[in-house]
């Protein structure tokens, strides 16, 4: 009888230090599945990161990664419009002109995608995961604001490990309406009522930030987040391809297609003669 | 290090605490209406810059810690307390492997004595009480303003006076434009958001 | 007695039982009595308190009543000092559940957590079970909906209307099913609480400690007066019902509510 209990016993101290990490374990939003990615053995993993994959400061880099987007969210009293463009770049090589840089991670929640494709993908995913178990745990759906400080602390925590993401939570809950949060890989969250993220951001903000206003009708908010990312595509060379279109309401996301800027491009100088920088008549 | 720039001016029965709008990203202003600070209680309040990502996360560390101490013991740290913990916090960062970037203002009332007090907190874990400071590029413009105008028995007019000196100076010398001040006062009755009027444009001349 | 089976916590008996579990409810039975009950908007927690010591100093001495967070209450009844350690666990839970998720805690999760930690103690070596069970009350954030959890040394937690717990619980609890009514107003859900202890605590007032919780409000522990005020109106109640009785003139109801207990049976569940 001893030697059995004396089998399934441990030492007080042994069992301190278990119960310890266990208790980590439940509030830790530290993936308990095995995370415990390799890092390269040296003291500053991102600067031997950027010397091997910034193409800006080195043409022949090892490895290049796929960057540059066009990404835009905003709030509006119909819920959020989610736009992205679908270009993905090496370098100066297009890569993709087809990329789903709109994340679907449950049918209430969007996340968009700029930065490194695969670190966002992969993140996003996993954030997906842990909103399903939180909706397990909990019996409710989550808050975007618990969606999007998960994803925050999660980058938080390899922080300086080369991580490169840009990134935005929207969805509608019945606790917080409609809510949007940008998240990026230095740890940033901010909650906001409209957000672009990407190389070609500058191009969206300028066109987004003149027509938008909070009161915007559906039609008038989907043609401004198309519009703004056409601007984009037309400006930013590493952005292009197709328009991602999306539309949070209260009761989930609708897709508003994936559409070939060409036409787009076109249709808008045509019918609506702008962008006259561009002659559409041989001289 | 982050553009932010934080002042304040202290003393009698409150302490203003006062944070610039702006969050920034590159040469982007993601966002007008940032709120750089966090009630670490009742009647402490923290301001930071510094580091993106660093600065929330160490401010909401501290705020969880503040607030357990509450829940525990039934009673609030008084901010003297609260601003040598938070020193301890930033001195054993300063020597971990991943030192926290992060600057602080801590203004607070006593709950007990009732007297206001404001301790300068830097990344390098400096701790100073002091009638009045500042951080980032402000210190540069408005020490000199608050040497001048402060003096220990100003009341809240006063207060809010100096404080549009030294954010109309920031406005007319700063390059760059920090969207404004979101102002807070700590009084024995708790933390307020003051409607601070600082919409005005001012000329350089 | 238990031939050996008792000696390590992660054995089981051969008939299935795990008896430091068992034993660690003998422990709840021998702790002071705890009431919670929920009315149409308030949930109220009464406490038997154990009479200080002439020399005790009684303003700092600890409560069985405690704060897990602004809008979580708990109570407890069994080992005091086993009871410090897990309210700790959950307090420090209840902050980081903020700090990560930006919400408050909901009771269920809180009492989920407690719980949790309890069922750990019984399935590791080296360890005792927590000798307590807990109440836990309150109101989940941006909701009016009063809650009201039970947590056992096993793990085992349940949802309750009105329940007690710790000595002469079950004489407490069965007071409660024949007396506890759906939307009590606060004055009804007090004095229920109340008249329930009064089953068990002999001596008034002094010896009792009530706690109230209401959505969005801090907990508002109610001062000796006015429970000594409710022992009162509850006391002349009774004798006037007693004297009822006694001339006879409600012969067919109402012989239940004043049933009278013998000193022996401190067997509750």
């Amino acid at each position: 009888m001893d030697t059995l209990v004396a089998q399934y016993s441990q030492s007080d101290y042994d069992r301190e230090q278990y119960s310890q990490d266990e208790q980590m374990e439940l509030y830790q939003p530290e993936p308990s599945l095995s995370l415990r990615f390799a890092m390269p053995p040296i003291a500053q993993p991102s600067a031997w990161l950027r010397a091997a994959t910034d193409d800006n400061a080195n043409p022949n880099c090892p490895i290049k990664i796929a960057h540059g987007t066009t990404t835009l969210a905003f709030r509006f009293q119909g819920g959020i419009i989610v736009a992205t463009d679908s270009r993905a770049t090496a370098g100066n090589w297009i890569a993709s002109q087809t990329v789903k840089k709109v994340i679907e991670i449950n049918s209430c929640l969007l996340g968009t995608m700029a930065g490194g494709a695969a670190d966002c993908q992969y993140w996003l995913a996993y954030l997906g995961m842990q909103c399903r178990l939180h909706e397990l745990r909990h019996k409710r759906r989550i808050s975007v604001a618990a969606a999007s400080k998960i994803l925050a602390n999660l980058v938080y925590s390899y922080k300086g490990m080369g991580l490169s993401m840009g990134t935005m939570c929207a969805g509608v809950t019945p606790s917080e309406g409609p809510a949007l949060y940008y998240i990026d890989s230095d740890g940033t969250r901010l909650a906001g009522n409209l957000f672009c993220v990407g190389s070609g951001q500058t191009f969206a903000y300028g066109v987004l930030d003149a027509e938008y206003k909070y009161d915007l009708s559906e039609t008038e908010a989907l043609e401004l987040g198309r519009r703004s990312i056409l601007a984009a595509t037309h400006r930013d060379a590493y952005s292009g391809g197709f328009i991602n279109l999306y539309h949070v309401k209260e009761d989930g996301w609708v897709k508003h297609g994936f559409n070939d800027t060409n036409p787009i491009f076109w249709e808008t100088k045509l019918n609506k003669g702008e962008f006259s920088n561009v002659t559409s008549e041989l001289v | 290090m982050y553009a932010a720039h934080l002042d304040l001016a202290a003393r009698k029965d409150f302490t203003l605490i006062c944070a610039s709008k702006a969050a920034m990203r590159g040469a982007t202003i993601l966002k007008a209406s940032d709120d750089k600070t966090r009630a670490l209680n009742q009647h402490t309040l923290m301001a930071f810059s510094g580091e993106a990502g660093d600065t929330i996360q160490f401010a909401e560390y501290i705020q969880a810690n503040a607030q357990l101490y509450s829940m525990r013991n039934g009673i609030d740290l008084s901010p003297s307390a609260v601003a040598n913990f938070v020193r301890g916090e930033l001195a054993s960062s300063l020597r971990s492997r991943k030192p926290y970037n992060v600057n602080l203002l801590l203004g607070g009332v006593d709950p007990i004595t009732d007297k206001p007090s404001l301790y300068w907190l830097d990344y390098l874990a400096s701790l100073a009480p002091l009638p009045y400071a500042a951080h980032g590029y402000a210190q540069y413009y408005c020490l000199s303003i608050l040497d001048k105008h402060h003096h220990p028995d100003i009341d809240y007019e006063q207060g809010i006076k100096l404080l549009h000196l030294c954010t109309d100076e920031l406005k007319r010398r700063l390059p760059i434009d920090f969207k404004g001040m979101m102002v807070k006062v700590i009084t024995k009755d708790g933390i307020r958001t003051v409607d601070y009027d600082d919409e005005a444009r001012i000329p350089c001349p | 007695m238990a031939s050996g089976y008792d000696r390590a916590l992660s054995v089981f008996s051969p008939d299935g039982h795990v008896f430091q579990v068992e034993y660690a409810l003998e422990a709840v039975k021998r702790g002071t009595c705890a009431v919670g009950v929920k009315g149409a908007d308030i949930v109220v927690l009464g406490c038997e308190k154990r009479s200080a010591m002439k020399l005790q100093d009684t303003r700092i001495t600890p409560s069985k009543i405690g704060l897990v967070d602004t809008h979580v209450c708990l109570a407890f009844a069994g080992l005091n000092a086993d009871a410090r350690i897990l309210v700790d666990k959950a307090r420090l839970e209840a902050q980081s559940h903020r700090l990560t998720v930006e919400d408050p805690v909901t009771i269920e999760y809180i009492t989920k957590y407690v719980a949790g930690v309890q069922q750990r103690y019984t399935q590791s070596g080296g360890v005792r079970p927590f000798g307590i069970s807990t109440l836990i009350v309150g109101f989940d954030p941006n909701d009016k909906t009063p809650r009201l959890y039970q947590t056992e040394p096993s793990g085992i937690y349940s949802a309750w209307k009105a329940n007690a717990i710790g000595r002469s619980s079950k004489t407490v609890r069965e007071f409660l099913e024949r007396n506890h009514k759906d939307d009590m107003d606060r004055e009804a859900t007090i004095k229920l609480t109340i008249k329930s202890l009064l089953e068990v605590v002999q001596t008034g007032a002094k010896n009792i400690e009530i706690a109230i919780m209401a959505p969005g409000k801090l907990i508002e522990m109610l001062p000796v007066e006015d429970i000594e005020a409710y022992v009162k109106a509850i006391e002349q109640e009774k004798s006037e019902e007693a004297a009822k009785k006694k001339t006879g003139r409600t012969p067919g109801t109402g012989n239940a509510a004043i049933l009278t207990r013998g000193p022996d049976d401190a067997s509750g569940a």
